[in-house]
């Protein structure tokens, strides 16, 4: 194939390209996942980015627009609330820069382009409270000052992108000198690798190649989007009725267009036998889209080919979708005070809704959230302060950036890292205090002297820490740092809690067990800690989590 | 004249010593240990005579359930009948009557039967709003009143002025019993499985124990017991701090004696066991200490 020279790009060659990435970080993630500093089963850099860049896509794909500032806020909206794990927050973060760069144009030659990236890379730095370099915001710098600084009035796009992803490629290979641990891994940067990609993808496709692959597009559907049909039974009444939507095109062969009024259809809706409730019925030119909830969608739909005939057609028994019921319909009881908390197992789940957790955003260890999954979740809830708990290093990106992206409730995120962190928090909250500021600082106080302990099994042979560390052992992880490695479920559980310096002041141990723990290693675990460490209370409940087959909280 | 009686219940866990000192009786409460056909009724006796402490409270920790019952008609007709037949006026300081519904008999009675039976002697039901040795402590103030000559109705008095002065700080092994118990205000802080959260257990103004705030571990509950200890009291050095426990660890309770004299400051520190009435509500591992300081406020809402 020819090379598609490109002087100008506009918004349509735009969304082409962005997708090309898209596509060929696609093709890559795995690679980028395994690019994990630690041999943990949860490195999911590569899947993060490519479920932030392809809910990007996502918003533009069906788009018919060729200016490139439209084209560029729609990606820009997507990508922000498709956001997940740091690397993903920061892509977005990356991408919305270039986007605000594009706002004004129609088209852009590389000049523009070089400078739409530059407010990329602003935008980037300063979402990022403590910018580390030898990551992606690296790359991605220094391809961006690489390329503007060796294009000219005649240089093309796709000498913009060349010269970017010639820079990216080296600047990647170095970020093994800038940080230390990925030295010590011997890896490069996961997020620069993932971002190299879409670069590669961007350029293959200005050459003229085909960049294949699907986009996994159900990224976007959560968990709760998902119909449960045993919620409507053989033996069920209609209660809820059903929740009809419809997109109607009028007629000039029966009405007048220009004066019909869409009263006269929520007239009907409202007063007739539809008995309709929760109505909305919005008119644009010739087009009117309807949301009614009704027991006889069958009278709406004969009635409506009166006006018009229908463009889409969208019927749910709501007794199926309980979940949009609540959230739209059903007054939440307003509180003050709300928590939002990562977790996933649903053993977890539930322990932290007994203390008072409203929402669980469910996030495991090959999926982090998003910010949209965050956002979904604050809307399911009315209180005017609502405290998150991201649960780990990798969530917490996203979670602040729901919250400043959320307006209807003050959203505080608590920067716990893991889930004994917020166990912890959970056991301590008290929400009499009445002062968030208080309430914050207590919050911090309580899990502040947490001691995290978990165990997972390593994914590759490796030494860390001077830890040796084999493909499949157990390995025992504490306040973040691989202490031990062993083969057994038990003795890894010794070895974690011996690692810990200050054992002896300790006073209080919870196990939270995984799915993988029998009912006898369970019993083993207890008495390992009794018998070794006398002195500490231990507690115990089964989290249900996959992964890790503990999650320790020692205080 | 100034001769009249003072008489508590099971729950003011004052000790066969402090009773004969200040002459104070108590109306005994009564227990039943364990369920179904091994159950077993024993009064509440404060010298322990059928159980020691330690076994009443292994009982417990193996999963014996205990069930108490408050003071009968019998026995308050046994402890009051004698001294207002003799036309003696008798102060019975109570257990809260929003822990024991003991206070709500004895004015039934007193309206009923004793002050028509007996219109020479008075009967005076003082409501403690506190139990433990709390209730105690004011026992012994009214007979140390008694002692000086003041008369019924200028103790009784000083009681209602006084009462609420009396300040309680426990902390608890687990707040399990009281929740089983249904004994206890709590705010929602003190829903779900706290694991190694020790409840700190307050009597507030209305005369309920009120799970105010939570401590992590054994040890920082013992510590707090001490820092709000200080919060509280006032005058530490001119008096004594009770200190009674349901069969706590001896070196807990050492660690919460010593701190009392070193850093609250008191005179001295009287120690007992934890009453078998309340200690079967709080469970076992409890150590409260109380002593007069300020006025205490209501905590729960309702």
């Amino acid at each position: 194939m020819d090379t598609r020279e490109l002087k100008q790009l506009n918004g349509s060659e735009f969304k082409e390209l962005v997708k090309c990435g898209a596509l060929n970080l696609r093709a890559n993630y795995q690679e980028v996942d395994n690019l994990n500093v630690f041999p943990v089963p949860d490195g999911d850099t590569g899947t993060n980015m490519c479920r932030t860049i392809e809910s990007g896509v996502v918003n533009i794909e069906n788009k018919n627009e060729n200016n490139i500032g439209k084209i560029g806020k729609d990606l820009s909206k997507g990508m922000l609330m498709g956001a997940r794990g740091n690397s993903g927050v920061i892509l977005s973060q990356i991408f919305r820069g270039i986007c605000k760069g594009l706002a004004t144009y129609e088209t852009v030659g590389a000049i523009e382009l070089g400078e739409a990236f530059k407010t990329g890379v602003k935008q980037a730095y300063e979402a990022v409270v403590t910018p580390v370099e030898g990551t992606i915001l690296t790359v991605f710098r220094e391809a961006t000052e690489y390329a503007c600084a060796n294009i000219n009035e005649t240089s093309t796009i796709n000498e913009f992108f060349e010269l970017h992803l010639k820079q990216a490629l080296i600047s990647l290979k170095n970020t093994k000198e800038l940080l230390p641990v990925l030295k010590e891994a011997d890896v490069i940067d996961s997020g620069g690798c993932g971002y190299c990609y879409i670069v590669k993808g961007i350029v293959k496709y200005l050459d003229g190649e085909e960049v294949v692959g699907n986009l996994e597009v159900e990224a976007n559907k959560t968990t709760s989007n998902e119909i449960d049909f045993d919620a409507f039974t053989a033996n069920d009444v209609l209660k809820f009725g059903y929740c009809t939507e419809f997109i109607l095109r009028l007629q000039n062969s029966k009405v007048d267009i220009p004066s019909f009024d869409e009263n006269i259809i929520i007239d009907y809706l409202q007063h007739s036998k539809v008995k309709g409730d929760s109505i909305v019925c919005l008119k644009d030119e010739d087009v009117i889209k309807v949301h009614v909830h009704t027991k006889n969608p069958g009278l709406v739909l004969t009635k409506m080919r009166e006006y018009g005939e229908f463009l889409t057609i969208k019927i749910e028994n709501m007794a199926l979708q309980h979940n949009e019921i609540t959230e739209e319909e059903e007054k939440i009881p307003h509180k003050k005070f709300a928590i939002v908390a990562v977790a996933s197992g649903e053993g977890l789940a539930n322990q932290f809704k007994e203390f008072g957790v409203d929402q669980i955003v469910s996030g495991n260890n090959t999926m982090n959230p998003s910010t949209e999954d965050f956002i979904s979740a604050y809307k399911k809830i009315n209180a005017d302060h609502i405290f998150v708990f991201p649960n780990n290093k990798n969530i917490i990106l996203a979670a602040k950036q729901s919250a400043q992206l959320y307006k209807a409730a003050e959203i505080h995120v608590i920067e716990t890292k893991t889930i004994p962190q917020c166990y912890s928090a959970l056991t301590m909250i008290d929400f009499s205090i009445d002062d968030v500021d208080q309430i914050i600082e207590s919050i911090n106080e309580s899990f502040a002297n947490v001691t995290s302990g978990e165990v997972t099994y390593s994914i590759r042979d490796c030494t860390i820490n001077n830890v040796d560390i084999h493909k499949d052992d157990y390995m025992a992880i504490v306040n973040g740092q691989i202490v031990a490695s062993v083969n057994d479920k038990i003795q890894i559980l010794k070895s974690l809690l011996d690692s810990i310096e200050d054992i002896k002041e300790k006073q209080v141990i919870v196990l939270i067990f995984g799915s993988d723990v029998t009912d006898v290693e369970k019993e083993k675990s207890i008495e390992l800690i009794t018998s070794n460490y006398p002195w500490i209370e231990v507690g115990s409940f089964d989290g249900g989590q996959s992964v890790y087959s503990y999650f320790i909280d020692i205080e | 004249m100034n001769k009249f009686a003072i008489i508590g219940d099971s729950t003011c866990d004052l000790t066969g010593e402090l009773r004969a000192k200040y002459n104070i009786e108590y109306a005994r409460m009564s227990v039943t240990l364990g369920n179904d056909v091994d159950a077993k009724e024993i009064y509440a006796d404060l010298d322990w005579p059928e159980i020691s402490p330690k076994e009443y409270y292994d009982l417990m920790r193996n999963g014996t359930r205990m069930r108490t019952a408050q003071v009968t008609e019998q026995e308050f007709d046994r402890v009051f009948i004698p001294h207002l037949e003799k036309g003696e006026d008798v102060i019975y300081i109570s257990c809260s009557s929003a822990l024991s519904a003991s206070v709500k008999l004895a004015i039934k009675l007193n309206n009923e039967k004793y002050s028509k039976k007996y219109p020479n002697a008075r009967l005076i039901i003082v409501d403690s709003l506190i139990s433990c040795i709390g209730q105690g402590m004011l026992c012994i103030e009214a007979a140390k009143l008694r002692e000086e000559g003041k008369s019924v109705d200028e103790v009784s008095s000083w009681l209602e002025e006084n009462k609420l002065t009396c300040n309680q700080v426990a902390t608890l092994e687990t707040l399990e019993y009281l929740k089983r118990a249904g004994r206890v205000k709590a705010t929602k802080a003190f829903f779900g499985n706290l694991f190694g959260v020790k409840p700190m257990l307050i009597s507030d103004a209305k005369g309920n124990n009120y799970a105010i705030e939570k401590q992590k571990g054994r040890r920082n509950g013992l510590l707090r017991t001490i820092s709000m200890t200080k919060e509280v009291v006032i005058n530490p050095e001119n008096q004594i701090a009770y200190l009674v426990h349901s069969d706590a660890n001896p070196e807990d309770v050492e660690l919460v004696r010593s701190k009392l004299i070193d850093e609250c400051h008191f005179k001295e520190v009287y120690i007992a066991p934890l009453g078998p009435i309340i200690g079967a509500t709080t469970g076992p591992g409890t150590l409260a200490v109380f002593c007069f300081g300020k006025k205490v406020e209501v905590v729960s809402a309702e």
